[in-house]
């Protein structure tokens, strides 16, 4: 029997042997140049009336897409000048040579039509042009004034499509705005797309408002406001503007941040020059006493399973990165290196926690593995930090401030975000200064 | 005169009447309970997109149809009709899902089937495209096959090439392809990843055929990574279409076996 | 159950407290100015403001320390002295900290000086409940310039009068 299967095996290996004496060549380069994309405008349906028409928004969809798709820095769109094709013959029928002319590899062709009630359907397909395979084809129903959403979802599937990761432009960053002079800025909670656009203030600034951040279940934030002079944490629902204070503590409470699960917030507490980490279940107020040690024990943040804590404390005599169980035991340092560490934030995906160092005067935002082996610094400035995680892990967002001269001008603070990798580090431009961002997750994905 | 300076008195009147009321900083410290100034931003409108954009790809309708449920749970303005006022709560979610159910669901996925089916059969997450991908593999490779089945190594099966190609002309080869390949920069540099792609070859270096050789592996469930760089692989080969080959020996290069890695560059 | 639970973080908290209050106690009676090469104290007179005349209203310190120096102890006995004087004042004492650190750790570390500032008071026969702190981390800044000499006024514990 065994002597079967032997043979049997030998067999077959013959076979698989003859069959590849063939020529074997490794390719282990190749150019890391961001993928040429040719983004065409979408076209109208006949049936769209003259006011839709005027929306311009089978233009302005393929413009946002392209924006979002460009500033990944996975993908480099190609000039709608060189395009042959028209949009609506390419949607239904690309002549694939004509865009592989142009260099581009794939295309992203769409057409917007009405419904009867009144809604769009905006449809995409994208297509791989060198292998002349069509990838995906999609529809989505909205109304008219909700194109840049539409776009955004586009945006997403695009990229999950063709990088085999999770998009992350349909999101929301919620920050702090700031205007007027340093040493009295007004501070106002604000909202807006991740591309920046579409800003609402959810504060008026009478009071400082700091590090607001999104719970993964996108409608709640939490942020500290000295709203009567009393430094307390607050939670927010920020479709009703309700909101509401976060347990009842007789002093400062700081430092909030939402458990994955988005059941729990996780803080720190300061009284008599000691700041320690509680948690308060959201639904039945109960309060949790975490960490309990004389040092400052603060910027806690929760592993996306929930069962670990990263967080701040100088217990060591400097500022530096601890995580613990989630029950507050078994405390362990992992930051070794020189200088001092701050803000650790775990990835989304776990492996990773991101953080601000200081060392030798300069600001950096790295990220280490959750065991602490493995620093990469990624960015260095004057002043920076505050990283938060994009839902899918590959890209960070953060403030930095510049130096300001003696009189105290310039120095604002700014967004930026940067690619895990350190490279493609990008501006995100608001209309105000503007700090502590917070990335909320896929808005459609609850 | 006098007419106009009474208009013009009543006029500045109202404004300061309004802006008293509306400027907050004319009325001191607001003091309401438990809630900060805060604005009532609409923002419901953007997050509760009334008819959530929904994908509509078949496989992916049961999902939706939940998706809906959940943004409707916080009903925007903009489409009032059939919308609850509030939260519903729990016993009315079922009404309201069957309420959109019938409203919209089924035609219009179906009318998208009708639409889209010429590429949904080209859709390569098609389950019938894969089975028939598949299918198309096991005839031309029922070798191959059997060869991943056994599990051969790329090192074994470099033991049993019989062939060979002088390092300058496999160089010469990798040169041309080097350039030809866009590596999916997005992909994970830690993730073991091999794409073997097989290419046959006319005398002139132009391309018959070029196929992936672990077609399985291509829409396996979890090996998204892979499928990518499959795919840049075979645009690859196809932009370097046709390859600068050799000009005697065509029995040893008529056919080769790209292995595509991208993992040194991914890292660097 | 949950009161139950309410009244033990109570206590605890209460304890702490007593805890807190010996520590820093201790640490004035054994007075051990913060000295040698990381002592980066601001001592000069600018930004500093008087609650009345010869009682400074704020004292400085260190670059990420939050014990007082000798000039500090110094200052805030003028400031004891002071409100024994006037029994029916009230004060806050706002701690801050320069911007050269995460705002987090600078909130508390804010927290932790006004503390430091405050238990000298109530060491020198101040009532607790005449003083309160607050915390502004690196948010209000006495000077708005990005140089040491800035970075050191603002590394400060200010007493204001809130009646």
């Amino acid at each position: 029997m065994k002597y079967n299967i032997l043979k049997i095996f030998f067999l077959f290996f013959l076979i698989t042997s003859k069959s590849f004496a063939l020529v074997s060549v490794d390719i282990t380069r190749g150019n890391l140049d961001p993928l040429p994309v040719a983004i065409s405008n979408f076209y109208f349906d006949v049936n769209i009336d003259g006011n839709l028409k005027k929306t311009n928004i089978e233009n302005k969809i393929p413009e946002l897409i392209q924006n979002n798709l460009t500033r990944s820095g996975l993908f480099f769109a190609l000039d709608k000048k060189s395009f042959i094709q028209k949009p609506e013959v390419a949607h239904n029928k690309p002549r694939f040579e004509d865009w592989s002319f142009i260099k581009a590899q794939v295309l992203v062709t769409g057409k917007i039509s009405l419904e009867k009630d009144e809604r769009l359907k905006v449809e995409f397909k994208l297509w791989d042009v060198v292998s002349a395979t069509e990838l995906s084809a999609l529809a989505f129903y909205t109304t008219p004034d909700n194109w840049r959403r539409v776009g955004h979802l586009i945006s997403d599937k695009i990229y999950e499509r063709l990088t085999g990761e999770k998009g992350y432009f349909d999101t929301r960053i919620i920050y702090v705005a700031e205007t007027g002079p340093k040493v009295n800025k007004k501070k106002r909670l604000a909202v807006m797309d991740q591309d920046g656009f579409g800003v609402k203030y959810l504060t008026l600034g009478n009071e400082i408002v700091l590090t607001p951040r999104f719970s993964p279940t996108n409608q709640l934030v939490t942020y500290m406001s000295y709203y009567k002079n009393l430094p307390r944490v607050y939670l927010l629902n920020i479709e009703t503007g309700l909101q509401d204070l976060v347990g009842d503590f007789p002093g400062m409470t700081f430092a909030p941040r939402f458990s994955s699960d988005g059941k729990k917030i996780i803080m720190s507490f300061a009284q008599e020059g000691n700041s320690d980490i509680y948690t308060m279940d959201i639904k039945t107020r109960v309060v949790e006493k975490l960490t309990d040690h004389p040092s400052i024990d603060t910027s806690p943040s929760y592993s996306p399973d929930g069962t670990q804590i990263a967080f701040n404390s100088d217990r060591s005599g400097f500022q530096q990165i601890y995580i613990m169980k989630s029950d507050g035991t078994n405390v362990k340092r992992i930051s070794f290196g020189d200088g001092l560490y701050g803000t650790p934030v775990w990835s989304p995906r776990g492996d990773l926690i991101a953080f601000t160092k200081l060392y030798r005067n300069k600001f950096y935002i790295g990220v280490m593995r959750s065991d602490g082996s493995g620093e990469r610094l990624l960015t260095e400035n004057y002043y920076q930090e505050a990283p938060s995680w994009a839902p899918n892990g590959r890209v960070l967002i953060f403030y930095r401030e510049t130096a300001s001269d003696t009189a105290g001008r310039g120095g604002g603070a700014k967004l930026l975000s940067i690619d895990l990798t350190g490279y493609n580090e990008r501006l995100i431009s608001t209309e105000t200064d503007a700090s502590d961002p917070s990335w909320s997750g896929l808005l459609s994905a609850k | 005169m006098q007419k106009s300076l009474k208009i013009s008195f009543i006029g500045h009147f109202v404004i300061l009447i309004i802006s008293s009321i509306t400027l907050p900083f004319l009325m001191g410290k607001v003091q309401a309970p438990l809630v900060i100034s805060v604005d009532l931003v609409q923002i419901g409108d953007r997050t509760n997109i009334p008819y959530a954009p929904k994908v509509l790809d078949g496989e992916k309708t049961d999902k939706k149809t939940k998706d809906r449920i959940v943004t409707n749970q916080a009903p925007p303005k903009i489409v009032p009709k059939e919308k609850p006022d509030a939260v519903p709560l729990p016993e009315n979610i079922k009404q309201i899902k069957e309420l959109l159910e019938k409203r919209q669901n089924p035609v219009k996925v179906e009318n998208l089937d009708k639409q889209t089916s010429e590429f949904e059969k080209k859709e390569i997450f098609d389950p019938n495209k894969i089975s028939a991908l598949i299918d198309k593999s096991k005839k031309d490779n029922a070798e191959t096959e059997k060869k991943t089945s056994l599990e051969v190594t790329q090192s074994q099966q470099k033991n049993v090439v019989v062939s060979k190609l002088t390092i300058t002309q496999e160089d010469a080869i990798k040169a041309q392809i080097f350039k030809c390949w866009n590596i999916p920069i997005g992909l994970p540099y830690n993730e073991n990843l091999t794409v073997k792609v097989r290419i046959k070859l006319n005398p002139d270096g132009s391309l018959i055929s070029s196929e992936i050789l672990d077609q399985s592996r291509m829409n396996a469930g979890g090996q998204t990574y892979y499928k990518i760089l499959a795919e840049s692989a075979l645009r690859a080969v196809k932009l370097c279409n046709p390859l600068k080959v050799p000009s005697t020996e065509y029995e040893k290069w008529k056919e080769m076996q790209l292995n595509f890695d991208a993992k040194e560059m991914l890292k660097g | 159950m949950l009161l139950s639970k309410l009244n033990k973080i109570t206590l605890a908290l209460v304890m702490t407290l007593f805890l807190g209050a010996c520590a820093t106690q201790q640490k004035v009676t054994v007075p051990s100015p913060s000295s040698g090469p990381t002592d980066d104290a601001y001592t000069g007179t600018e930004t500093v403001k008087f609650l009345a005349d010869g009682v400074p209203d704020r004292v400085f310190f260190a670059t990420n320390k939050s014990d007082l120096t000798t000039a500090a102890s110094a200052t805030l006995a003028k400031q004891a002295t002071y409100l024994k004087a006037n029994p029916t004042l009230n004060v806050v004492l706002e701690g801050h900290a320069d911007e050269r650190g995460t705002r987090e750790y600078n909130l508390a570390l804010g927290e932790r000086r006004a503390t430091a500032a405050k238990n000298y008071l109530i060491s020198n026969g101040i009532a607790a409940n005449r003083i309160k702190v607050i915390s502004y981390g690196k948010e209000k800044p006495a000077n708005p310039a990005s140089n040491a000499l800035a970075w050191s006024q603002n590394r400060r514990a200010v007493t204001v009068k809130t009646n």
